[in-house]
């Protein structure tokens, strides 16, 4: 577990400060934390209602990001299967970049499956314990900040930390610089809807400039 | 401020329904297979929806340094990014940014 754990340090607690910044109780945080457990839309959330956009726009916008656990999900179906359904619903629960990283690392070395789901689950309880532990910092150190130093700010550093290592070649760089003009001119839409719109047009980019040859 | 009944409503849904994404396909079977071409659109969501994010929440901030127009935050962010391409660290990238832009607008 230990060498994920430096992206996911800085992020928990950048997750525990925008949210002291934007004035949300350590409750709010804390249990925000605990039963959503997806970093990326938690922050993409907490940023969207300080500006009291739509619910729905909050609520699938956190979706949208969360869209690529259903990959993973389906990756650990096969091997949760024969276990009983605490332990399914505590695998699927913990279903994360890093859990599923760290399970695909280690794919071959299982001799069973239930082997496999024990050391997955194991590796799920360090990540909730390192996950909870540095938000829970970043909010006490979101309290303590100075108020010279823009806290506010660390939302787009960390989403462009997220962003870089997902842009594998050419056609991944075209998406995000169409996403960034577009979301420009789109800014001006009621409740934050020109984010929505701007993913959905972002994706179907995506769609064209993957299509083979002889698809419609 | 955000409101509270405003805060638990998005946060319920926003938990049920990412639960409803990582359960789904453990709790329907072992053998829902998803298409290579759908896995492939879904490594794009990042590059379609973050974006979104960053460009108007620092091109749109009014800031105070008047040679760089008061836009110190993209200024800084376009370094930031360029660190990140390098280094590939979040750390560097957050606290790099941070102390950036704070040595920007204090002199």
């Amino acid at each position: 577990m230990l060498p994920i754990a430096p992206g996911i340090i800085p992020f928990g607690a950048v997750m525990g400060t925008v949210s002291a910044d934007a004035h949300m109780s350590f409750f709010q945080t804390v249990s925000m934390n605990a039963i959503v457990f997806a970093g990326a839309s938690q922050i993409a959330a907490v940023e969207l209602m300080k500006y009291q956009a739509a619910i729905w726009v909050v609520v699938a916008t956190g979706l949208i990001i969360n869209l690529r656990f259903l990959l993973y999900s389906a990756a650990l179906s096969p091997v949760v299967q024969q276990e009983p359904f605490a332990k399914k619903l505590f695998s699927a629960f913990c279903v994360t970049d890093q859990s599923y990283a760290v399970m695909s690392a280690k794919q071959d070395k299982f001799r069973t499956n239930h082997e496999a789901v024990e050391f997955y689950i194991g590796s799920c309880v360090c990540m909730l314990i390192v996950w909870h532990s540095s938000v829970m910092a970043g909010y006490v150190f979101g309290n303590f900040a100075p108020k010279s130093i823009s806290l506010d700010y660390a939302i787009p550093l960390s989403f462009v930390a997220l962003l870089i290592p997902t842009l594998k070649n050419h056609k991944y760089i075209l998406v995000a610089i169409f996403s960034s003009v577009v979301s420009l001119l789109l800014n001006d839409l009621p409740y934050r809807t020109g984010l929505m719109a701007t993913a959905l047009l972002g994706i179907a980019v995506a769609y064209f400039l993957t299509r083979k040859k002889g698809d419609a | 401020m955000i409101p509270q009944g405003y805060y638990w409503v998005n946060v319920l849904l926003l938990a049920i329904g990412t639960l409803a994404i990582r359960g789904s396909i453990i709790a329907l079977s072992a053998k829902v297979k998803i298409s290579d071409r759908l896995k492939e659109l879904f490594t794009f969501i990042p590059a379609a929806i973050l974006p979104a994010f960053v460009a108007p929440a620092v091109f749109f901030h009014k800031g105070a340094v008047d040679w760089v127009f008061g836009k110190e935050r993209a200024v800084v962010l376009v370094l930031a990014t360029i660190l990140c391409v390098v280094t590939r660290s979040t750390l560097a990238t957050i606290v790099f940014g941070l102390v950036a832009l704070y040595l920007f607008t204090s002199f």
